[in-house]
């Protein structure tokens, strides 16, 4: 490669090597480190894995457990939601809806996430429009499932049009003419459409699940303002250890496990939508 | 029987296609309206009288405003760096063939699966063992970081799109390299360029989960200051903040719509917002 290409590429690698591949390193080393209560930042030269071995404790599983529980709820909640969206979207003739449902679905991509969760917590919250949804389900306003609920809307929220956006693509990509003929063969339209366009779009729902599900199970803010500090996910409990207790060697082993678990799902299904994906 | 089930099935699409609009946009439409309400505590809603009360609380929040400038500052800063060192990486990938060009795209791109609070406490882990404890450089470098995989891939997208041929054809009538990068293809990759800027730009504006440990009393950005508050005490004046923020991703929306068209948007794919 020429000197030109160097230089183009040198800012870019710099930047990288300071400020994502040290960091990490560094929390990784972190990990390994003993805590000291009342000392920031662990001890250099005592090597440990007892950061790890607390991360595999019952109690810290539960929240691991949990993480992954809700996420998993809230992304097939959010496929359930947004696939109807882009189905209509993405079958629609009117080129002005077409355009106007883009640009909402864009919008609700790009709107804020403090004001998503503060508008959520105003219309469930006690003065809001549906603060009846609590008792209506029978539960109590400030009790934990409601709290999960309320977690679960976050999410829902969030990865809703961010589902919807992915699955226009896909289903923009199969021909409509294929559930005409299912439906000319004596096929009724639901079942038509579920033969055929929801099973051609398999692939599509599997990686919108794989962004859905990632994004959920790394969630910070929805957790930390709708959970009511009753419902804490993983990333709660690596900001916790930080601003609470300062606990840094904790935090960087829970954090490397929850890095861990998100290369693994992307790369897991990454491999499973394009087996070449490796070379 | 065929008939019933149709019906059943459509009545159910539209059901749920609804009740998803529905929740999309109530909450925020609520928060909007509560903004403008005239009592001076957290009432049921409706607002019962209009004021500008909770806007003029907002205009007189020291915290806020200097957290607005300093968002303003980072963001643009950031959003400027990224691009431009990300548009080089990409001019960089497309232009030039060598081993493990593969592999440092997908380098480039891994940012994006590392969760945003992994992101912020290990950059923040390596500040303090470097010695940069102010909150504004850290802020600075944070978001740099998380801009530059949004720059680099829109960038890319937009250069693979342009044919080659359209610089061979201005070499062969005399252009040097340069020219023809400066006068070909940069102006085709601009809607590429502005787009990636733009997301660049969005993202560190909204970003909380990295800015919150980065940030120091002295430097903090919008989001963290209404976070604080939030957790605090929970009035009004958040909703006024909100509907600004709203009217900015719908200003945003409009301008992404001029630049490249909605429709293009789609092929860029957005892993995270």
């Amino acid at each position: 490669m020429a000197w030109g290409g160097v230089l183009l590429l040198a800012p870019a690698l710099l930047v990288f090597a300071f400020l994502f591949v040290a960091p990490i390193l560094t929390m990784v080393r972190e990990s390994f480190r003993t805590y000291i209560p009342g000392r920031v930042g662990g001890v250099a030269d005592r090597f440990t894995l007892e950061n790890y071995a607390s991360v595999f404790d019952p109690t810290y599983l539960s929240y691991f457990w949990q993480t992954f529980r809700l996420g998993f709820e809230a992304t097939a909640l959010g496929l359930v939601m947004g696939y109807p969206i882009a189905y209509f979207v993405a079958r629609q003739r009117s080129n002005r809806v077409r355009r106007l449902c883009l640009g909402f679905l864009i919008a609700m991509i790009f709107l804020s996430i403090l004001v998503r969760v503060y508008s959520l917590a105003l219309t469930f919250g006690p003065v809001g429009m549906l603060s009846g949804t609590a008792r209506l389900l029978g539960l109590s306003p400030n009790g934990f499932t409601f709290a999960e609920i309320l977690v679960i809307a976050g999410l829902v929220h969030v990865i809703v049009p961010m589902v919807g956006l992915t699955l226009v693509g896909t289903i923009q990509n199969i021909n409509p003419s294929l559930e005409d003929a299912a439906q000319s063969l004596g096929a009724p339209r639901w079942k038509a459409f579920l033969t055929v366009t929801l099973m051609l779009s398999l692939r599509g729902v599997l990686s919108a699940f794989a962004i859905a599900y990632t994004l959920c199970i790394s969630a910070f803010v929805v957790p930390l303002v709708l959970g009511k500090g009753v419902v804490l996910l993983v990333a709660n409990m690596i900001y916790s250890r930080f601003a609470e207790v300062s606990n840094y060697p904790s935090g960087a082993a829970i954090a490397v496990v929850m890095l861990l678990a998100s290369l693994g799902i992307v790369y897991g299904v990454m491999r499973r939508l394009n087996p070449r994906w490796e070379s | 029987m065929k008939r019933l089930g149709d019906d059943l099935a459509a009545v159910l699409f539209v059901a749920l296609l609804l009740l998803t609009a529905t929740f999309l946009i109530l909450p925020v439409l609520t928060a909007m309206a509560m903004s403008f309400d005239a009592r001076s505590y957290l009432g049921p809603f409706p607002p019962t009288g209009f004021s500008l009360r909770w806007y003029r609380s907002f205009l007189n929040n020291r915290g806020y405003l200097k957290g607005l400038q300093t968002s303003l500052v980072v963001a643009t800063v950031a959003s400027l760096v990224a691009t431009v060192i990300g548009g080089a990486a990409a001019v960089c990938l497309d232009r030039y063939r060598f081993r493990g060009q593969q592999a440092l795209s997908a380098f480039f791109l891994s940012p994006l699966v590392v969760p945003a609070v992994v992101m912020g406490f290990s950059l923040l882990m390596f500040f303090s063992l470097i010695g940069i404890y102010e909150g504004y450089p850290r802020l600075l470098g944070g978001h740099i970081i998380i801009a530059l995989p949004y720059t680099i891939r829109t960038t890319l997208a937009s250069l693979v799109g342009i044919r080659r041929s359209l610089v061979e054809a201005a070499l062969s009538l005399g252009a040097t390299e340069r020219a023809a990068f400066w006068e070909i293809t940069l102006p085709l990759a601009r809607t590429g360029v502005i787009a990636g800027a733009i997301f660049a730009f969005a993202l560190s504006l909204d970003d909380v989960a990295v800015s919150l440990f980065l940030a120091d009393p002295f430097a903090f950005t919008l989001p963290v200051a209404i976070i604080g508050q939030m957790r605090a005490t929970f009035d009004l004046t958040i909703a006024a903040v909100s509907a600004v923020l709203v009217l900015s991703t719908v200003l945003l929306i409009l301008i992404l719509d001029r630049v490249m068209g909605l429709d293009r948007v789609i092929g860029l794919g957005i892993y995270k917002a």
